[in-house]
């Protein structure tokens, strides 16, 4: 199958991600978008290196990678919005300007 | 017999379709919890798609590791928060004005794109690079994991 799809198709993931991500003041509205985006990115990779055998187990691994780091990712950014709620109350990323120092 | 349609093309028509649905109600759906669900559904679909690219193993790892693990934990730790308000209607209009000229951007891209996806991953030759050549990024990779695990379970038992 042609390749133009699967990086059209990662375009319009990316699209939609970066949307949520501009419009959204909850930070984790704004991390399921952050991750919409990130599976985009996943799709184009891969979708690139499977064109050439000789990139595919390169990708493959890279890929591997991407996705236990997303999962560590999500971990620190979820446990931030946890403290940030328990200590104001809100998840709203505008008040997080009382966090300076 | 021969096949009218080929499966790979229908199951690509049917999880990109999944995948996009998946994404907007990401994005747009009321209530949070449910956009982390749409998440979860957006990571199967792009794990099928994954798949069919030629990395069955990519596949099974993503469903796992991301939808099993990441998306799940985000569900869970919603049960204890509460909606912030949207932006201003003008950021709205900045948002749409910036993904039309993304989607033009792309499309110019990715317009000389062209070559056919016929791969299957080798299992040994994905190894050998892992253990190999990106060692140390395996290395940093489980790290952070244990960092994020060790930091998870500070967060679930400090006292605020």
């Amino acid at each position: 199958m042609e390749i133009f799809w699967y990086l059209i198709l990662s375009a319009i993931l990316l699209s939609i991600g970066i949307y949520g991500l501009l419009t959204k003041r909850n930070i984790i509205r704004m991390l399921l978008s952050a991750e919409v985006i990130f599976n985009a990115a996943l799709l184009s990779f891969l979708a690139l290196s499977s064109i050439d055998a000789g990139y595919g187990p390169v990708g493959g691994a890279l890929t591997l990678l991407a996705i236990s780091l997303s999962a560590a990712e999500v971990g620190v950014i979820v446990s931030i919005a946890i403290m940030m709620f328990r200590m104001i109350g809100t998840l709203d990323t505008y008040e997080l300007k009382k966090f300076k120092g | 017999m021969s096949l009218l349609i080929d499966p790979n093309l229908l199951l690509f028509i049917l999880s990109s379709f999944l995948a996009v649905i998946a994404a907007v109600m990401v994005v747009w759906h009321r209530s949070i919890v449910y956009s982390a669900f749409f998440l979860s559904i957006l990571g199967i679909a792009n794990a099928i798609l994954f798949a069919i690219l030629g990395f069955p193993i990519i596949s099974l790892f993503h469903l796992a590791v991301y939808v099993g693990a990441a998306v799940t934990f985000i569900l869970f730790s919603l049960v204890m928060m509460r909606e912030a308000p949207s932006v201003e209607p003008e950021t709205k209009i900045t948002a749409v004005i910036s993904v039309i000229m993304l989607i033009i951007l792309f499309s110019e891209l990715f317009i000389g794109a062209r070559g056919e996806t016929s791969f299957y991953l080798n299992y040994r030759d994905l190894t050998s690079i892992l253990l190999k050549r990106y060692w140390f990024s395996l290395l940093v990779a489980a790290l952070a994991l244990v960092t994020t695990l060790i930091e998870a379970i500070t967060l679930a038992r400090r006292e605020v």
